[in-house]
């Protein structure tokens, strides 16, 4: 089922409640519950755990009513018949009395499905939407499972690329027009529409053109069949087999709430938006939907520190970055900051409050100032969620009394210091790599982070999670929580960044002292 | 605490002659009779189409995989014994598995896979030695797994006999 979750309090906490609007008393079911006047009425009886089916229908766009799967009976007026009713179409009037579960409602139902799966094809298994798909979850439950038509179906194009993104199979199509409404309500920049007449209407981008834009994929998620896919993960997983978990993505300071979905448990293979009335409604940009690469990047090969995700620590040994436990590498970088005092200290700005915070009490115990990388904005804002700031974390990490530092100001300080650390997932990146590169052997560099580049400075690395492995929060642009949650294990030998720091500091005391 | 009181054997029961010659004679007899043992492995159990062996998958007579990897039978399966990772063809068919494996230590010969199949994909033949070194081994690939149509068509014609399937008809 599609419909949105409600977002819990616990996970999206709203900093301001939004202001009760003004309700009528209808009864739904036999059940009398508050409704507001300005929504349809479908909306009153989803709010209030009543299901009734929709595909046309979508929350985040302009009803239509052209499915006609969401019909309700609604009594008349004394002494006039009962009616049946759009409920998507039909708005809220004080009074009203709905029923959902009568038979004259789930007759129409049923004519409309037969209708819809009269040209349908038998594609569910090899459909990418099975299992999640909004046709096969209402047919099962009206239970019509035998066609009466005896003409073959239509045939039509069932690999039509509609771009970079998303791929259209014109069979599956139940011309609903949610993904035409998409462009018009949500972009503003109308790309698709509906050609042909009767049965041959297909689904079209204006002159055959290829679709633009950084919200594509938001055209696969409404879409409440499979016909519209993305090329990505077209047939990469069944989604019965893809866990998921609540988290935010990491591309930007909006952090639009996610699920992080991984199949079986372990490869990440999908981003999808959640619900959040306060952040990104129910979109996320392309830029953030397909940025799971860095989530599931390959472990270094076995005896490896290079070429990989770093699984445990590396210290420079005489034949170079040799694997080593972490405990050991923590003691050498307490004997390094031991005989350096006073390190140049820079955060990812992909460090949760919690690494922050245990940032903050590792550099009280060396007597520094942390500061936080803050990259360039890049050039993917605009005016609905992305906003440029490729920091999921800088108001946060502002919070919490970090300053933040330019890459290029950051590569001057490193050039002078005597001893540096670099703490959190992708800051080698965010410095950039060849920079980093060019630093002299005599700086003594350590790295806390995912992987370790082959640098001359570097001296100990300390693998991290990621951003899909740790739970932690972030605060977004506006101030908004992000939570992240553990979808996927660390891999083995990597502990949370927090607890690492604060067994560093543990490891500090006794040289601290002694010196 | 009970003490048992053993009755003293008599004379014909101490002498235990007969009694051996007894049972010698049934062993003797045996010698003439047919024996009803059965010299497995070099005389191996007849098997026909009602046989549940390993399952197997079926290629098409044009070469290809019947399997689509849509994962019933991953789902039906109660020993989660199937692992299964689809992937894009050129074909008309759009989709087909690029891992299958079946863990035959896991695999209890139930069936479900078959009956789940919705695309003729996966049958139960009649093979039914499992022998191998090493864990691994035991967890049957794709390749390990293919078999023709024609050496499962006697299954195949079976299972749409007695169970009527969804399409009376065979594709
Ligand atoms: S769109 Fe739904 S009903 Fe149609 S083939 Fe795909 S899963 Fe099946
Ligand atoms: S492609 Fe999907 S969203 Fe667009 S009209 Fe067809 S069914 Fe609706
Ligand atoms: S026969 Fe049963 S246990 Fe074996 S693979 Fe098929 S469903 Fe699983
Ligand atoms: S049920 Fe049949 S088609 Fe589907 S994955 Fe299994 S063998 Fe392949
Ligand atoms: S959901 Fe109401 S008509 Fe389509």
């Amino acid at each position: 089922m599609s419909q949105p979750t409600p977002p819990s309090a616990a996970t999206n906490p709203s900093p301001a409640p939004a202001p009760k609007p003004a309700t009528v008393k209808i009864q739904v079911d036999g059940r009398e519950v508050e409704a507001d006047p300005k929504q349809p009425l479908i909306r009153a009886c989803h709010d209030n755990g009543v299901d009734v089916p929709m595909y046309c229908y979508h929350p985040g766009l302009t009803p239509v009513g052209s499915c006609r799967i969401c019909q309700v009976e609604v009594a008349g007026a004394p002494g006039q018949p009962s009616r049946v009713v759009a409920a998507c179409r039909t708005p809220v009037s004080p009074g009203m009395v709905v029923q959902t579960d009568t038979p004259k409602a789930h007759e129409t139902r049923r004519e409309c499905l037969e209708f819809l799966l009269k040209n349908h094809p038998l594609d569910c298994p090899i459909c990418d939407k099975a299992g999640e798909c909004d046709l096969q979850d209402y047919s099962f439950n009206e239970g019509q499972g035998k066609g009466r038509s005896s003409e073959p179906r239509r045939k039509l194009e069932k690999r039509k690329s509609l771009g970079d993104v998303i791929v259209l199979d014109e069979e599956r199509c139940i011309l609903c027009s949610r993904c035409v409404r998409f462009f018009q309500d949500v972009t503003h920049k109308p790309q698709l529409t509906v050609s042909g007449l009767g049965s041959r209407s297909t689904i079209a981008t204006f002159g055959d053109k290829p679709l633009t834009g950084n919200y594509q994929g938001n055209l696969a998620d409404i879409c409440p069949v499979g016909a519209l896919t993305l090329k990505p993960f077209r047939f990469q997983a069944r989604v019965w087999n893809l866990s998921k978990s609540l988290s935010t993505c990491a591309e930007c300071s909006r952090g639009c709430s996610i699920t992080v979905e991984a199949l079986r448990g372990k490869e990440v293979k999908r981003f999808r938006p959640r619900y959040n009335p306060q952040v990104n409604q129910y979109w996320m940009c392309d830029t953030g939907r397909f940025a799971y690469a860095p989530v599931t990047e390959q472990l270094a090969p076995a005896g490896s520190a290079l070429g990989g995700r770093l699984a445990g620590a590396a210290v420079r040994g005489y034949n170079g970055l040799e694997l080593a436990e972490v405990e050991s590498a923590l003691s050498e970088v307490a004997d390094i900051l031991a005989a350096h005092p006073n390190p140049l200290v820079l955060i990812s700005p992909f460090a949760t409050q919690q690494e922050g915070e245990a940032v903050r009490e590792l550099c009280a115990a060396l007597g520094v100032r942390a500061r936080f990388v803050s990259p360039a904005p890049s050039a993917l804002k605009d005016d609905l969620l992305n906003t440029g700031d490729p920091c999921p974390n800088r108001r946060g990490l502002s919070e919490l009394g970090f300053e933040p530092i330019e890459a290029a100001a950051a590569h001057t300080e490193l050039a002078q210091a005597h001893a540096a650390l670099l703490v959190g997932e992708r800051i080698q990146e965010l410095l950039d790599v060849a920079e980093l590169a060019k630093l002299p052997a005599s700086l003594r560099l350590i790295v806390f982070d995912v992987r370790a580049h082959d640098l001359a400075a570097l001296d100990v690395a300390v693998g991290v999670p990621t951003h899909v492995e740790k739970s932690g929060q972030w605060l977004n642009v506006d101030g908004h929580v992000g939570v992240l949650n553990v979808a996927v294990p660390p891999p083995a030998g990597v502990g949370p960044l927090e607890r690492t720091l604060r067994e560093l500091r543990a490891a500090l005391a006794p040289s601290a002292a002694t010196h | 605490m009970v003490i048992v009181q053993r009755k003293a054997l008599s004379l014909a029961e101490r002498l235990y002659l007969p009694e051996i010659f007894r049972g010698l004679s049934i062993t003797f007899s045996k010698f003439f009779e047919k024996p009803i043992t059965r010299q497995y492995p070099e005389e191996p159990l007849p098997t026909d189409e009602v046989t549940r062996g390993q399952p197997r998958l079926v290629v098409k007579d044009d070469g290809a995989i019947a399997c689509v990897s849509c994962g019933m039978c991953e789902v039906a399966c109660p020993a989660y014994a199937i692992t299964i990772d689809g992937g894009e063809t050129d074909r008309p068919i759009e989709r087909e598995p690029v891992r299958f494996e079946i863990d035959m230590l896991r695999c209890i010969l139930c069936g479900f896979c078959e009956e789940a199949c919705p695309k003729d994909a996966i049958f139960m033949s009649n093979e039914l030695e499992l022998a191998d070194t090493t864990r691994r081994g035991l967890i049957y690939d794709l390749e390990k797994l293919k078999r023709p149509k024609a050496a499962l068509q006697p299954r195949i014609d079976y299972v749409y006999r007695i169970n009527k399937r969804w399409r009376s008809k065979q594709p």
